[in-house]
C-alpha cells in the first residue's frame, strides 16, 4: 500500500461583487503559483521524510559516474540533503565509471563529487554495472570486499547487492540461500539492470527477471532498486513487489519513459536521486532532481512474508 | 489437393538436403530466435531457458562428436593432419591469430566503454569449421587453402576450449574428480577397442556417458565429452576427405556413428541457433562491436605474423599459398558462428553480456563477404588474374 501526500484543492466559492470576484481570482490564480514557487524553493532546502532518529537512512544512486557537471550537481544536493537527512550510506545501482577508469577516473567521477559525503563517514556499498571493470569491486571506497555480489544488515533491513552483469547459477544460489536465511523485517535487493523498466532505450530484462523473480518470491523480497536506465521510474508492486529504477545520477536520457500501466510514477527530464528511510514496517522514499525538485515520494508498507 | 500435398511432402526431403548441404539449418535456429525475441520475449526465454541443458549440453555433444570424428580421420593416411607434422604452420598461425584478437578485443571493449565485456575474450578464439569450409570451397574451389582453412579452425577451437576451461569467470572447476572419471572412462574405451567392439553404442553408451559426466562434473562443457572418446572408435583405414558424407553402406564404426547422427545433430543446431541466438536488441550497446572488429581485424593480421613468424623459423607454406591467401584465411577464420555461439552460452550466463556477444559472433559473420571481397581485390582462387 503506498500513501501519498496530497494538496486538497479548497472549495470553490461563489463571487458576490466585482471586487470580491477580482479577489477570488487572484486567490484562485495568483497563490497556486506563488505556494508552488515557494515550496519549490523550501524542497531544495528541505526534507520531508520522517527523518526519524532510529531509523535506516540512505541514498540511491545509478549510473552516476560521469564526472561531469550534473554529477557535481546532483552530488550537491545529496550533500546538502545529508545536512537534514543524516543518511548513514548510499546504494550505488551500478555504473559507478564511465570511460576511462584509471586511478585518476576514481578522483574525479568519485571522489571529488561526494567528497563531502565521504567526509561525514558516509559509506557508499556499491554494486557492478556494465560499463564498470570487475576489479573495481576491490576499490576500497565501494565497501565490496572484493566481491562481485555481497550481503549486509542495517537495523532491520537485510541488503543485498548483486552484480546483474554476470547472473550465473552460483549467484542464483547464493542469493536464494541468503534471503532463505535473512531474518529480518525487510529484504531489499539492489543490482545494475532493472526486471521491470518502461524506459524505452533498455526496458526490462525479461531474461533476469525470469532467473531472479521467481527466487524473490518465493524468499518475500520486498523493495528492489535498479539503473541502467536513465531515468527514474517507481514500479506499481509486480507480483507483491516494490520496484524502482534509479540511473539518472549523472547520465540522463530525457524523454526516454514510455509509461506504461506498471508506471506509478516517473520522471526523465533531469539528473535525480533517492532518499529512502526504513522506519518500523514502513518505507518512506524521495527521488530528488539534480535541482533539489522532489519528483516522487511516497510510503511503503512491509507486505506480508510468503508462508515459509 | 490431395496431389499437392503429396507434391508438398516429396519436397520436404529435397528441401532438408538443400538446407543440410547449404549449413541453413543453424542459420534457420538463428534468424528464428532474432525474430521471437525481439517480439515475444517472455515466451522465448521460457522456451529456450527450459531446453537450454537438453540443447546445449547433451545434444551438442553429437556435433563436436561429429566434427571430432572429422578430425579423427583427417589424421588417417591420405588426412591433411597426417602426418602431424604438416598442422604445425597452421597451429602456429592460429596461437597468433587468437591471440591477436583477444588482445584486441580487451582493448576495444574498453574503448567502448564497456569493459565488462572483456571477460568474453575466449569467445574469439571461436571458428566455424563447417562455415569456413563452405565459404573457402566457395572462394577457392580445391586449392591447397582449405586444408589450411581447417587446420587453422581445428586448432583455434581447441585452443578456445582450453581457454574456456582455463580461465571461465564463474565456474570452479573440480579436474580431479572429473579427471579420475575421464580417465576410467578412456581406460573402457581403450578396452572396447582391444575387445575388437565394431558397434559404436557401447563407446557411446559406457566410455561416452562417463566422459559426458566427467566434463559436466569438472565444470567443463560437457558438449565436449564425447570428444576423447572419439579416437577410439575403430575407423577407415584412408581419410575420406574433410566433410565428406560417410556411405549408409560404410563398415567402419566411426563412418556408422556419423550415419546415424549426421541428421539428429543437424536438428541439434537448428534448436542451438534458436535457443542461443536470441538477442534482445534493445540489450545491445556499443560492446557488441568490440567483438566482430577483435576478430574481423586480429585474425587476418594474426595469421600474418603467425605465418611470418613460422617462415622465419624455417617451416614452409603449402605451395600455391602466400600473402594474399593468408588474408583470405584470416577472414575467413573470423567466422565463429556456431562454434562461437557455443563458446558464448558455455562462458557466460544469460543476460546483458550473453546478448552482446552472441550479436557479435552474428556480425563475425561478416567474415565471409570480406573474404570474398579480399579474395576477389587480391585475385585469390576463383579471381585469379
Amino acid at each position: 500500500m503506498i500513501g501519498f501526500w496530497t494538496n486538497d484543492e479548497a472549495a470553490s466559492s461563489q463571487a458576490s461583487s466585482p471586487l470580491a470576484y477580482l479577489m477570488h481570482t487572484l486567490r484562485r490564480c495568483l497563490i497556486p503559483v506563488l505556494t508552488a514557487a515557494a515550496c519549490t524553493a523550501l524542497l531544495a532546502q528541505s526534507v520531508a521524510l520522517p527523518n526519524r532518529p532510529d531509523s535506516v537512512k540512505f541514498a540511491a544512486i545509478g549510473d552516476n559516474g560521469t564526472g561531469d557537471r550534473p554529477q557535481y550537481e546532483v552530488a550537491q544536493q545529496m550533500t546538502s540533503a545529508h545536512s537534514r537527512f543524516p543518511f548513514d550510506f548510499v546504494i550505488m545501482l551500478g555504473d559507478n565509471m564511465y570511460g576511462g577508469q584509471q586511478p585518476n577516473d576514481f578522483v574525479r567521477k568519485f571522489e571529488q563529487p561526494y567528497a563531502a559525503l565521504l567526509a561525514a563517514n558516509v559509506k557508499f556499498q556499491a554494486s557492478l554495472g556494465n560499463h564498470d571493470r570487475p576489479e573495481n569491486a576491490s576499490y576500497g571506497p565501494f565497501n565490496m570486499n572484493g566481491q562481485r555480489y555481497y550481503t549486509y544488515v542495517r537495523k532491520n533491513v537485510r541488503f543485498l547487492a548483486l552484480d546483474s552483469t554476470l547472473m550465473d547459477r552460483k549467484q542464483l544460489d547464493w542469493i536464494d540461500a541468503t534471503l532463505r536465511d535473512s531474518r529480518e523485517d525487510w529484504k531489499v535487493c539492489y543490482f545494475h539492470h532493472p526486471l521491470y523498466s518502461n524506459a524505452s532505450r533498455h526496458g526490462s530484462s525479461i531474461d533476469l527477471r525470469l532467473q531472479m523473480e521467481p527466487i524473490f518470491l518465493k524468499n518475500g523480497v520486498n523493495v528492489v532498486f535498479s539503473g541502467h536506465d536513465h531515468v527514474y521510474e517507481r514500479l506499481r508492486p509486480q507480483k507483491g513487489i516494490y520496484y524502482f529504477v534509479s540511473g539518472a545520477a549523472g547520465q540522463l536520457r530525457r524523454g526516454n519513459m514510455e509509461p506504461s500501466e506498471q508506471t506509478a510514477a516517473s520522471f526523465d527530464q533531469d539528473q535525480s536521486f533517492m532518499l529512502v528511510e526504513v522506519a518500523g514496517l514502513e518505507m518512506f522514499f524521495q527521488s530528488i532532481s539534480r535541482t533539489g525538485r522532489v519528483v516522487d515520494s511516497g510510503v511503503i508498507r512491509r507486505q506480508q512474508r510468503p508462508p515459509s | 489437393m490431395p496431389r499437392r500435398l503429396y507434391d508438398l511432402r516429396a519436397s520436404i526431403p529435397r528441401l532438408w538436403a538443400f538446407a543440410h548441404e547449404h549449413l541453413l539449418l543453424l542459420p534457420a535456429g538463428a534468424a528464428t530466435a532474432l525474430v521471437w525475441v525481439n517480439t515475444l520475449p517472455e515466451s522465448y526465454y521460457r522456451f529456450s531457458y527450459a531446453i537450454a541443458f537438453a540443447v546445449n549440453d547433451v545434444a551438442m555433444a553429437f556435433f563436436f562428436a561429429l566434427m571430432t570424428k572429422e578430425v579423427v580421420e583427417a589424421t588417417a593416411p591420405g588426412g591433411m593432419l597426417h602426418p602431424w607434422r604438416r598442422a604445425l604452420l597452421p597451429v602456429i598461425a592460429a596461437i597468433a591469430a587468437t591471440t591477436l584478437a583477444a588482445l584486441f578485443h580487451v582493448q576495444m571493449v574498453a574503448a567502448l566503454d564497456e569493459p565488462a565485456l572483456a571477460v568474453a575474450w575466449p569467445v574469439t578464439f571461436a571458428s566455424d569449421l563447417a562455415f569456413s569450409y563452405f565459404v573457402a570451397r566457395i572462394i577457392c574451389g580445391r586449392h591447397p587453402i582449405i586444408p589450411f582453412v581447417l587446420m587453422l579452425g581445428i586448432a583455434s577451437d581447441a585452443l578456445g576450449g582450453v581457454a574456456i576451461a582455463a580461465f571461465h569467470p564463474t565456474v570452479v572447476h573440480h579436474f580431479t574428480k572429473g579427471g579420475m572419471v575421464l580417465a576410467l572412462a578412456l581406460g573402457l574405451a581403450l578396452a572396447l577397442r582391444r575387445a575388437r567392439v565394431t558397434s559404436f553404442w557401447p563407446y557411446l553408451l559406457i566410455p561416452g556417458s562417463l566422459s559426458w559426466f566427467a566434463f559436466w562434473w569438472s565444470g567443463l562443457p560437457p558438449a565436449f565429452g564425447l570428444a576423447p572418446i572419439m579416437p577410439f572408435l575403430p575407423h577407415a583405414p584412408r581419410d575420406p576427405g574433410f566433410f565428406v558424407d560417410a556411405s549408409p553402406d560404410a563398415k567402419d564404426t566411426l563412418s556408422r556413428f556419423e550415419v546415424w547422427w549426421r541428421h539428429p545433430s543437424q536438428i541439434a543446431l537448428f534448436y542451438f541457433g534458436l535457443v542461443n541466438a536470441g538477442v534482445a536488441f534493445h540489450s545491445l550497446e556499443p560492446g557488441t562491436w568490440g567483438l566482430p572488429l577483435a576478430v574481423l581485424v586480429g585474425k587476418p593480421l594474426g595469421v600474418l605474423i603467425g605465418a611470418g613468424s613460422a617462415l622465419a623459423a624455417g617451416l614452409h607454406l603449402p605451395l600455391s599459398l602466400g600473402w594474399r591467401e593468408l588474408v583470405v584465411v584470416g577472414f575467413i577464420a573470423a567466422i565463429g558462428f556456431s562454434v562461437g555461439l557455443f563458446f558464448c552460452s558455455a562462458l557466460l550466463p544469460p543476460g546483458q553480456l550473453h546478448s552482446e556477444t552472441s550479436m557479435g559472433v552474428l556480425l563475425s559473420l561478416a567474415g565471409a563477404p570480406l573474404a570474398l571481397l579480399a579474395a576477389r581485390l587480391l585475385g585469390v582462387g576463383r579471381f585469379a588474374r
